[in-house]
């Protein structure tokens, strides 16, 4: 090419260029200036002047197209399509996702029979009655047994010429194939594998690619694929040996670690072990002291026959199944087992703090929204994120506000319908004003779960829902009504059977005013219902003022009084019915 | 370029003079340039194996400049005998075909140092056109190595010893000196018909194998593919007619009963991966070539059939496939993919891309080119394809690349911006290679009064705006649903 009479400099990629269409620029100009270079194509050298891309290549700038021939495809004309590929494919709406492998998306065995094995299978089915035909599905499980038994056991028949005996497969098969009917063609389809196997120089029957076997000769081999990689090798250097020591040094302490806990373990469950022993012996020793005492008639200072106060502690240990698991295993352990009926003590605990918490929060934020609404009452705040929320937020996630109204119990009907549906649900992330106004006072519709609608991703519908406030789990009558539940308490404690136990109930509360109200089996059960229930309740009901024990604990007095009486004068029909009502209320409410 | 590739450079056959006179269809051997008529005209063309059908014998050609897919299985009435056909130098063949076919872009790329020493391969080949010299007649004479037919065939047969890349560069500038080349190549020839004789293998040199296409019809779902490369099938395969490829799952079998009963078992329909991008013309599915081994595999060797710079040599565990669907009523058919290495030490996006044949020229290789950046961009990284491209490769690239930087600097000019090669290149998540490589096979990029100056061809606005009256189809990126992938130290250290 001509030398270059300007000499220009280099290009920097980061200086910024003006951008020209050709006819803004000096057409004669233009066309000197254009540089006839050898660009890099990234086409191995050796193709690069092909003639076909040479062409193409030209006819870039003009507007010939310019194709590289190739071998063109055809539709297939023998091939029956929809016969090789007879299931409709329905569209899932969401994008696929997969990962099952091509192995295991096989319906069936992985042995494919051939041409061959068609003709053997037709003409050994010929020869035999309709009813003992072998099937082709049968015929591939079978051949696919021989296949990976003789891989398995003779992974080098290929070089040794061994073949497995068939004594070696029929076990095989027998694991593998249970239907009988199938056993009985195993023994020629193993002549006739075995054959096969003989044809093709014991290779596998299923052509398979060839994969590394020596390097050597390996290495040429255009047939050869799918090569493992190397290990990457990794640079020593002095940084990385301090790095690998410290690991080494991690992992030595962390094995140490796990070492001593085992012996902790171990050493602790032999200690438990000794305790049960010296337990059983004292039970025994006292077995024996009161029979003794018996015998001899001695009567008081039964204190020895009893734990005393100080081995409170130790005692509800032993009580469970010893079991080779440290202490938080057991209490997890417990948990599932006992259902939710079985709340343990802490866990309602904690959640009436959070709820009081959350409560107190709730409140100040309130609060705090109120006063800044007293402070912009005549503005409208039209910053990016104003603190009272414009209107039409708010309403979009209200929700319960109706629900409420629709599952409002009929007075106090369905109290363990509404238990029952309510089991402890993570709280929502409400916005507090929302909460607020949805909460009434009345404590009972408190209790309301709420519920609201939201449109997720892909419009998929939520219907959220909030338990509202859970009830602790004491407190709830009905649950304690349950006779599983009392049996359960009944035996679980022994160690305070001085006093009775106390259960801390808000007697206060218009649930347990209700439930206490309903306790003798009104007159629903004695006498026509509708009329009597009204006249019940007109009796009750005045009687219930919130928030007044005095006057709650004559109600109280005043209704059971009401039911015993009643159960007196109607002993003949309903009396056991009553009096299982009667019985169980002291059982499970103790009034302080 | 060069007007000389377009005349039809001798590119075919190892360098070097060679002995010239006419030959039979007996003596015609593997290494011989004879002439050959493709396409209504005779071409030089190296003939790679010879086969006996019963319709007679049967040679493959390598068309001089032709792209390896077109070679093809040439009967002897195709051939001009009535020409010189250039014999093979054993000599050199022994070293060239031996050590160095597949190893050619080592051999090929000679030290600038080498080039002032000897002629470069073009004077070389110019040279042996016209002077046309003779350093052995006798040889060709009176000893015409067609005395035993199969002479000639089997020459480039001995891999004899263990190749020895680049060792034999001093061997090569030692043949120049042409009075010591004759004995050792006189003493060499003897050994190797003595070889023969007491050997007598009729395989072929295991390099040579791979520079023929060994599977000739594939039947895949709808169509019958014709290969263009050879792809490491099983060996056995190379037998059949026609080899049948499931569309789904894309297990191979040479036996049509053995196919049609793995159909009736197969329950795939679409790739085994998770569906990453969805429009109403395509789909993608990404597949770590380490969970669905099988099918990865699978689609390698089918790929293999039409990319002759891909390599099968190691596993597919260290890449993902980026598999492009089209769904009908039957299922997902697969169209094309792209493997991508999991980490790229030289920030290549793209590993491998094929188009299947039967849905080339249609713009999904474009879609494909396209989706393999749009990756990019969500991963925040530049992007190149892996070299080398194939011409077709090459041909799309510069397509794609050409395209979008024309209508981002036509924005620009429209707005009257600046812009520089680094902006450009980030924009379209290009290396800034690609992006001066584009703009100067463009001829966009010129030195004018003093400054680097980006300058739009008024035939690529012209262009430009026809393409766009065309509605083509593009990849919208709001339907990616995709994360890059993390993989661990381990899992790249220990393949876990």
């Amino acid at each position: 090419m001509t030398t270059r009479k300007v000499r220009y400099k280099k290009l920097n990629i980061k200086t910024p260029l003006p951008v020209l269409r050709e006819h803004q620029i000096d057409a004669n100009e233009y066309e000197s200036l254009t540089t006839e270079s050898q660009i890099v194509t990234g086409v191995e050298q050796a193709e690069e002047n092909e003639y076909h891309l040479q062409a193409a290549l030209k006819g870039v700038g003009a507007s010939v197209d310019n194709e590289i021939p190739v071998p063109p495809p055809q539709k297939s004309v023998e091939a029956d399509y929809g016969e090789l590929y007879p299931t409709p494919y329905v569209e899932p709406r969401n994008y696929i996702k997969s990962s099952d492998t091509v192995e295991e998306t096989l319906k069936g065995s992985l042995y494919d029979m051939t041409t061959d094995d068609d003709d053997f299978l037709r003409s050994y089915n010929s020869k035999r009655p309709a009813n003992a035909h072998l099937s082709e599905d049968n015929f591939e499980r079978i051949m696919e047994v021989f296949e990976d038994t003789a891989a398995e056991s003779a992974p080098y028949a290929e070089v040794d010429n061994t073949f497995v005996p068939f004594e070696l497969m029929s076990p095989a098969i027998n694991h593998h194939i249970r239907e009988k009917p199938v056993h009985g063609h195993v023994k020629a389809i193993y002549e006739y594998w075995r054959s096969r196997r003989q044809t093709t120089g014991n290779k596998s029957l299923h052509p398979s690619l060839k994969f590394e076997t020596h390097q050597e000769h390996d290495d040429m081999d255009p047939y050869v694929c799918f090569r493992r990689r190397e290990v990457r090798q990794t640079r020593k250097t002095r940084a990385r040996d301090v790095q690998v020591a410290d690991k080494l040094k991690k992992l030595r302490k962390e094995l140490e670690d796990g070492r001593q806990l085992v012996i902790f373990a171990h050493r602790r469950e032999i200690l438990k072990r000794e305790l049960l022993k010296t337990d059983k012996l004292v039970y025994e020793q006292r077995a024996k002291l009161k029979e003794a005492k018996i015998k001899l008639n001695i009567k008081g200072d039964d204190d020895d026959l009893i734990n005393t106060k100080p081995q409170k502690r130790p005692k509800p240990e032993p009580q469970q199944p010893p079991r080779a698991v440290s202490h938080n295993q057991i209490r997890l352990a417990v948990r599932p087992d006992g259902g939710r009926s079985m709340e343990p003590v802490e866990l309602t605990l904690l959640r009436d703090k959070q709820a009081e918490r959350q409560l107190e929060l709730l409140n100040n934020i309130e609060l705090k929204v109120q006063e800044h609404r007293r402070w912009n009452s005549n503005y409208i705040d039209l910053t990016a994120d104003p603190l009272p929320p414009v209107k039409e937020e708010q309403e979009q996630n209200f929700r319960p506000a109706k629900t409420t109204y629709l599952m409002t119990p009929p007075a106090s009907a369905s109290d363990s319908m509404e238990m029952d549906e309510t089991p402890a649900a993570p709280e929502k992330s409400v916005t507090p004003f929302i909460f607020q106004a949805t909460s009434l006072e009345d404590s009972d519709q408190e209790e309301m779960p709420s519920f609201r609608r939201r449109v997720g991703r892909l419009g998929r519908l939520f219907i959220d829902r909030r338990p509202g406030k859970l009830s602790t789990g004491l407190s709830s009558p009905t649950r304690e009504l349950s006779s599983l539940q009392s049996d359960r308490w009944k035996y679980d404690d022994d160690d305070d059977d001085d006093e009775p136990p106390v259960y801390k109930v808000d007697t206060n509360s218009l649930r347990q005013m209700k439930f206490r109200s309903t306790i003798p089996p009104p007159a629903s059960l004695l006498r026509r219902p509708g009329l009597d229930i009204t006249q019940l309740q007109a009796a009750n009901r005045p009687v219930i003022p919130p928030s007044q024990a005095a006057l709650m604990q004559a109600a109280q007095a005043q209704a059971q009084a009401k039911a015993q009486a009643l159960a007196a004068q109607t002993q003949g029909t309903q009396a056991p019915l009553v009096q299982a009502a009667i019985t169980q209320q002291p059982s499970t409410v103790h009034p302080p | 370029m060069s007007p000389s590739a377009l005349s039809g450079e001798a590119a075919v056959g190892p360098e070097g003079p060679r002995q010239k006179s006419r030959a039979t269809i007996d003596t015609l051997g593997v290494g011989c340039i004879a002439m050959v008529e493709k396409n209504g005209q005779a071409r030089r063309a190296e003939i790679l194996s010879i086969k006996d059908t019963k319709s007679g014998r049967q040679f493959y050609c390598n068309f001089d400049n032709f792209n390896k897919r077109l070679d093809e299985w040439v009967p002897a009435k195709r051939i001009d005998f009535d020409q010189d056909v250039e014999w093979p130098n054993p000599d050199k063949d022994k070293q060239k075909d031996s050590k160095g076919k597949n190893t050619t872009v080592s051999k090929k790329k000679v030290p600038p140092s080498k080039a002032q020493k000897r002629p470069s391969k073009r004077e070389q080949s110019v040279a042996s056109e016209t002077v046309t010299p003779h350093p052995w007649p006798e040889v060709s004479d009176t000893q015409p190595p067609s005395k035993a037919p199969s002479t000639p065939r089997d020459l480039d047969l001995k891999s004899t010893g263990t190749p020895t890349v680049g060792g034999d560069e001093m061997d090569v500038d030692d043949d120049d000196q042409a009075p010591e080349v004759k004995k050792e190549m006189e003493f060499s020839r003897e050994a190797e018909i003595e070889k023969l004789r007491t050997g007598g293998s009729m395989t072929q040199n295991p390099t040579e194998l791979a520079r023929i296409r060994n599977i000739s019809k594939v039947q895949f779902g709808q169509f019958d593919l014709f290969p263009w490369y050879f792809s490491p099938y099983p060996e056995s395969f190379t037998q059949e007619d026609v080899i049948f490829i499931c569309e789904f799952c894309l297990s191979y079998y040479g036996d049509k009963k053995s196919f049609t009963r793995h159909r009736q078992k197969c329950s795939l329909q679409h790739p085994p991966g998770n569906e990453i991008y969805r429009d109403d013309y395509v789909s993608f599915f990404e597949i770590d070539g380490r969970r669905q081994r099988t099918w990865c595999r699978n689609l390698c060797l089918l790929s293999k059939m039409f990319l002759d710079h891909k390599t099968l040599y190691y596993d597919v565990d260290p890449f993902l496939f980026y598999v492009m669907t089209q769904k009908t009523e039957k299922g997902h058919h697969l169209v094309g993919y792209f493997s991508k290495e999991k980490e790229s030490a030289d920030g290549y996006n793209v590993a491998c891309i094929l188009t299947l044949p039967q849905y080339q020229r249609k713009g999904f290789g474009r879609l494909l080119i396209q989706f393999s950046y749009e990756l990019s961009k969500v991963e925040g990284k530049l992007g190149s394809p892996e070299k080398p491209l194939s011409d077709l490769g090459l041909l799309s690239y510069r397509q794609y690349w050409s395209e979008n930087i024309i209508d981002l600097l036509l924005e620009l000019n429209d707005r009257d911006e600046k812009s520089s090669i680094e902006s450009i290149s980030s924009a379209l998540a290009m290396t800034t290679q690609d992006v001066e490589h584009t703009l100067q096979a463009l001829k966009m990029q010129v030195y004018h009064k003093g400054e680097h100056k980006l300058v739009i061809p008024e035939s690529m606005i012209l262009q430009r705006e026809k393409a766009k009256m065309k509605k083509k189809r593009y990849i919208s990126p709001e339907n990616i649903q995709w994360k890059p992938p993390v993989f661990t130290a381990s899992t790249r250290t220990w393949g876990w």
